[in-house]
C-alpha cells in the first residue's frame, strides 16, 4: 500500500514523525496558495491524485 | 511590494469622472491589488450566494465525527464543546495565500464558507437545499450533507432549547412576521473584553497560566475537611475552567500550525529572497500570538484575526464588534515612529490586508439572513475614532491609516462607524469625509458625548467603561470591559414595528402566516377617538416586544449550562476570575436593546389616521380597515389621499413629529418594564439593514399608504424616500426633536448628498457646516451615500462595467450590484438632499 510519508508533499512533524502535513500548491480562479492538511504518515496514499512519490 | 500597482496617467481622469473604484485599483500596491482581487465574494447577491462559493464541508465532517466519538464520553457538556472546537483547529485545512503577510481564515479553502453543524437544525436543511453551493460532485457531497443533517436532528442548540421555550412564543417568533432571528447563545453578535485581551498585557498561554492557578487553588479548596453549597458549585467552575483551557491552548496550536506552514514554504517552495523573509515574518508572527502578546503591528493584527477566525468556529457570527485603531495604534505608533521598523507605506499594505482578511470571512447563513443583509455575510461595522476612558481623544495616525486604506482597497464589509467628538482634529475629519465622498457609504458618523451618555443612561456603564464603547452590531454602543461587554447579542429580538400599526386594524390576527400573533385589541372600527386608537397601537408594541424579548432573556438563563462558550469564556477577565460562562448574567452588567426595523412607518400612519379620520373626518376606520384590507384595491383616490395630504416624518412638521416622539415615549417606558436577565432595560434601536426589502411581502397595506409588496421606508429614522421635501435642515431639525440618549438606544439616519457639490475644497467646507448643525441638533447617528443616481443607474443597465460601486445600503454598506432590483431601487428613490 502507497502511504503519505512516501510522497514528497508529506511533511513529518519533528515531535512526532508519524503525522505531518500534506502541503500542496493550489490554484484556484482567484487565488494561488499553499495549503496544508494533517494526515499521518501511515494513511493510504494509493487513491490520491495529489501523489508525487518522493525522491529518496 | 509597497509601491503602486500601476503608474497610470488616467487616475486624474478617473478622478474626474468620480469613478473612485478605478482611482483605487491604480493606486494600491501590487501585493493589495493582488490580495484584494483574491477575495472570493461572499455576501449572497440577492439572497443566493455567488457561483464559486462553496459550502465547507470539511468542518462540517470533523464537527459530527468528534461528536459521535464523544458520546459515550463522561465530560461534562461544556468540556466536551471545547473539545468539539479543538478537534476542528487542529485538524482542519490551512493555507496561505501568495503576497500575504497576515493569515488565518473561517474556512478551510479560499472559496469556502464555514458550516458549523450543531447550532440549528434549521440552517441544515438550508444547506441540505442549497441549489448553488454543494461543493462537486454534488450528488456524493449531497449524500454527506444527508449523513449530518441526519445526524444532528435533534441535537443542534435550537433543537435542544425549543422545547423548553414558551412554545406559543416560540411559534410566533418563527413565524417570521414580527422577529428576525433566533435566540442562541452561539448565533448573534458578540462583543469581546478587549480591555481584558487586546491592550498588550497578556496572551493565551498568559491566561491558561492563570486558568491552571485557579484550578490549582479550587482543587486545594474542595479536598478541605469541609462541605458546603459553595464547595458543591465549584465543580462547576472546574469544568468551566478546564474548558477554556483545552479552547485556548487549541487556538495557539492553530497559531503554530500557520508558523510550520510558512516556514515549509520558506524552506522548500519559495525562491524569492523578499518573500522568503515573508514567510519567515508570518512564521514568528504566528508563533508568537496568540500564545504571548504582540511585539509589533503586523503580530496585534495577526492576533486579533486568529482571535475573530477562533470565535467563528464556535459560534455563528453576525457581526464584528471591535475598535482597531484604538488597539492596534500604539503598535503602529511603535513600528512606524518609535523603532522606524515600518515606513507608512509599509504599514498601509498591513491595514489594507488586514480589511481584506476581514472581507473575505463567510460561514453559511439562513436565506432569510441574506435577504436581510443583502452583499454582505454580516455586519462588520469597526469603531474608529472616540475618545479614551479619561475623555481625551483617541484618533491616531492609524484611524488616518485606516480610512487611506479603506480608499485602496474598496470593500465593502468591514464597514467603519466614525465617533464624532468636539476634539475630533480637521486633519482626521478631512480623511473621514475623504472616505464618503470616494462613494463607500462609511464611515457613519457616531456622536460621541451623547452615545457615551446614552450608555450610562440606560445600562448604568460607568462614564470610564461607557467612553470604551464599540459598534456590537451596527449601531448599538458597548463597552469592552470586564461587567460592560455583552457576550452575546442575540438577533431575534429584532421587531418588525410595522406589525404594531398594522395589527391595531386586525386586533393582533396576521394574515400574512395567518395566526394571532399581537393582542386581541377591539374591532379598530369601534375606537371613538385618536387616544383609543393610540391606546392599541400602544398595546400591540408591548405585545410584540414582549414575545420577542422573553425568548431571548430565556435563551440567556439556559446558554451557560445548554449552549457554553468556552473560547470566548477564556478571553474574558470575568470568566477566569469567576470559572463562569461569559454568557452567565450574574456577572455581567447587560446591554440589552431591541432593533426596531421598519419603525418610521408607524409614525406616519399614526399621523395619517389623526389628521385624515379624527381630525378631518374624511374617513371612518372603518373605510381605512376596509381598504387596508383590501390592498387599498378599489381605493386609489383614497390611498393618494393618504400619501399626499398626511404629514410625512423628516419635514420640521410638528403635527408629524409629536406623534413620532410619542411613540418612542411609549417605547421607552416600557423598556424599562422589560428587564434582561442581567436586571438592565430593553431599549428600542430603530433601524433596518435591508430589512424593508425582506419584509415588503409579509407587511400588509398600511394607513400611510403602503401596499402590500411596496418596499418599506430604508429604516431608523430616516423619512420615507421621496417624502422629505423640505430639504436637509428640515430632516436634521425632526430627527434633532428626539431626545437620542432618553428615547432609545440609538437612531439611525440615511441621507443621500450629491458627489457633484461636495467636490474639493467646497465641499469639505460644505459638508463640516452640515455636520455641525447634526451636532448642535444632537443626533447620534448620520451616514451617507454619495454616488449620483446617472453612476447607479448605469449600473443597473450595465451591471459588469460598475461591478465596484459601492452603496450604503442601512447600518451596512455593499456592491450596488450586488443587492436586489427593489433596493437598488429603493436607494435611487431616496432624496438626494443639496447642502448649503
Amino acid at each position: 500500500m502507497t502511504t503519505c510519508q512516501e510522497c514528497k508533499n508529506f511533511f513529518p512533524l519533528e515531535e512526532d514523525p508519524n503525522r505531518g502535513d500534506c502541503v500542496q500548491r493550489v490554484k484556484d480562479p482567484r487565488q494561488a496558495y499553499y495549503q496544508a492538511k494533517p494526515v499521518n504518515a501511515e494513511d493510504d496514499a494509493s487513491a490520491c491524485a495529489s501523489f508525487q512519490k518522493k525522491q529518496q | 511590494m509597497a509601491q503602486p500597482a500601476l503608474k497610470d496617467t488616467r487616475v486624474e481622469e478617473f478622478e474626474k469622472k468620480q469613478e473612485w473604484w478605478w482611482v483605487a485599483e491604480k493606486r494600491r500596491s501590487g501585493r493589495l491589488d493582488y490580495l484584494r482581487k483574491a477575495i472570493w465574494k461572499k455576501g449572497a447577491i440577492g439572497g443566493l450566494y455567488a457561483p464559486g462559493v462553496k459550502t465547507d464541508l470539511e468542518q462540517a465532517v470533523l464537527t459530527t465525527n468528534m461528536a459521535k466519538s464523544l458520546e459515550g464520553s463522561p465530560d461534562p457538556y461544556v468540556v466536551k464543546s471545547a473539545k468539539l472546537f479543538a478537534h476542528i483547529l487542529d485538524n482542519k485545512t490551512i493555507f496561505i495565500t501568495d503576497h500575504a503577510q497576515l493569515v488565518g481564515y473561517t474556512g478551510s479553502l479560499p472559496n469556502t464558507m464555514n458550516w458549523n453543524p450543531s447550532i440549528a437544525s434549521i440552517l441544515n436543511s438550508e444547506v441540505f437545499n442549497d441549489p448553488i453551493s454543494i461543493p462537486e460532485p454534488v450528488d456524493k457531497n449531497q449524500a454527506v450533507i444527508q449523513e449530518i443533517v441526519d445526524y444532528w436532528a435533534g441535537k443542534t442548540d435550537l433543537d435542544k432549547m425549543m422545547p423548553v421555550f414558551d412554545i406559543d412564543d416560540l411559534m410566533k417568533m418563527l413565524s417570521g412576521s414580527i422577529g428576525w432571528g433566533v435566540p442562541l447563545a452561539r448565533g448573534g453578535y458578540s462583543n469581546k473584553d478587549y480591555e481584558y485581551i487586546m491592550t498588550g498585557n497578556r496572551g493565551f498561554q498568559d491566561i491558561i497560566d492563570e486558568l491552571d492557578k485557579k484550578m490549582d487553588e479550587i482543587d486545594d479548596a474542595v479536598h478541605e475537611p469541609t462541605a458546603n453549597k459553595e464547595i458543591a458549585m465549584m465543580y462547576d467552575r472546574l469544568n468551566n475552567w478546564e474548558a477554556m483551557r483545552i479552547a485556548l491552548e487549541a487556538g495557539i496550536r492553530i497559531a503554530k500550525r500557520y508558523a510550520r506552514l510558512a516556514r515549509i514554504m520558506a524552506e522548500n517552495f519559495e525562491e524569492d529572497p523578499q518573500r522568503k523573509e515573508e514567510l519567515l515574518k508570518i512564521a514568528a508572527a504566528c508563533e508568537q500570538v496568540p500564545a504571548h502578546p504582540p511585539r509589533n503591528l503586523q503580530e496585534s493584527f495577526q492576533y486579533d484575526i486568529f482571535i475573530q477566525m477562533m470565535s467563528r468556529t464556535e459560534a455563528i457570527e453576525g457581526a464584528w464588534p471591535c475598535r482597531p485603531d484604538y488597539y492596534h495604534g500604539p503598535y503602529y505608533d511603535k513600528d512606524v515612529h518609535i523603532d522606524k521598523t515600518l515606513t507608512k507605506e509599509e504599514a498601509l499594505d498591513l491595514v489594507g490586508e488586514f480589511l481584506i482578511r476581514a472581507a473575505e470571512v463567510c460561514q453559511f447563513k439562513p436565506k432569510w439572513a441574506r435577504e436581510g443583509l443583502q452583499g454582505i455575510d454580516g455586519t462588520w461595522v469597526w469603531t474608529m475614532g472616540g475618545v479614551d476612558e479619561k475623555g481625551k481623544d483617541a484618533c491616531n495616525d492609524l484611524t488616518i491609516a485606516f480610512m487611506q486604506a479603506a480608499r485602496l482597497v474598496r470593500v465593502a464589509n468591514p464597514t467603519f462607524a466614525f465617533r464624532w467628538h468636539p476634539q475630533v482634529k480637521d486633519e482626521v475629519m478631512r480623511e473621514v469625509f475623504e472616505c464618503i465622498r470616494h462613494g463607500l457609504g462609511y464611515p457613519s458618523i457616531r456622536n460621541d458625548p451623547i452615545l457615551v451618555s446614552n450608555a450610562m443612561h440606560w445600562h448604568g456603564h460607568p462614564i470610564e467603561e461607557a467612553r470604551l464603547w464599540v459598534h456590537q452590531a451596527c449601531m448599538s454602543p458597548n463597552p469592552t470591559t470586564k461587567h460592560g461587554y455583552q457576550p452575546m447579542r442575540m438577533a431575534n429580538a429584532t421587531a418588525n414595528c410595522a406589525k404594531i400599526i398594522e395589527y391595531v386594524f386586525t386586533s393582533g390576527f396576521d394574515p400574512v402566516v395567518n395566526m394571532q400573533v399581537g393582542a386581541e385589541t377591539p374591532d379598530v372600527s369601534t375606537f371613538k377617538n385618536f387616544e383609543a386608537f393610540f391606546d392599541a397601537w400602544v398595546l400591540q408594541m408591548r405585545t410584540i416586544f414582549s414575545i420577542l424579548v422573553r425568548s431571548v432573556n430565556r435563551a440567556r438563563l439556559l446558554a451557560p449550562t445548554m449552549t457554553p462558550r468556552p473560547f470566548l469564556s477564556g478571553l474574558s477577565e470575568r470568566c477566569i476570575e469567576s470559572g463562569q460562562d461569559t454568557c452567565d448574567p450574574s456577572i455581567a452588567r447587560g446591554n440589552a436593546w431591541i432593533t426596531a426595523f421598519t419603525w418610521v412607518e408607524n409614525a406616519d400612519s399614526l399621523a395619517a389616521v389623526k389628521k385624515l379620520v379624527f381630525d378631518e373626518g374624511k374617513y371612518s376606520l372603518a373605510e381605512l380597515k376596509d381598504a387596508l384590507a383590501k390592498n387599498w384595491n378599489g381605493y386609489e383616490d383614497m390611498r393618494l389621499d393618504f400619501v399626499k395630504n398626511a404629514p410625512k416624518w423628516g419635514n420640521d412638521d410638528d403635527d408629524v413629529d409629536r406623534i413620532m416622539l410619542r411613540c418612542l415615549d411609549a417605547c421607552a417606558k416600557f423598556s424599562k418594564e422589560l428587564k434582561c436577565p442581567c436586571g438592565n432595560n430593553w431599549p428600542i434601536l430603530p433601524e433596518n439593514v435591508s430589512g424593508n426589502i425582506h419584509y415588503a411581502n409579509i407587511v400588509g397595506a398600511l394607513p400611510n399608504g403602503r401596499r402590500l409588496g411596496d418596499a418599506l421606508y430604508d429604516g431608523g429614522i430616516s423619512p420615507g424616500p421621496g417624502l422629505d421635501k423640505k430639504g436637509p435642515t428640515a430632516v436634521l431639525k425632526s430627527c434633532g426633536k428626539i431626545d437620542h440618549v432618553t428615547q432609545g438606544r440609538a437612531f439611525l439616519l440615511n441621507q443621500r448628498l450629491s458627489p457633484t457639490q461636495l467636490a474639493g475644497e467646497k465641499g469639505f467646507q460644505l459638508w463640516k457646516a452640515y455636520m455641525r448643525t447634526w451636532a448642535d441638533l444632537g443626533l447620534d447617528h448620520v451616514q451617507f451615500n454619495m454616488v449620483d443616481d446617472a453612476t447607479l443607474r448605469s449600473a443597473q443597465k450595465d451591471p459588469e462595467k460598475y461591478q465596484e460601486v459601492i452603496v450604503r445600503v442601512a447600518g451596512y454598506s455593499a456592491h450596488f450590484v450586488d443587492i436586489s432590483r427593489k433596493t437598488q431601487d429603493n436607494i435611487i428613490q431616496r432624496t438626494v438632499q443639496g447642502l448649503g
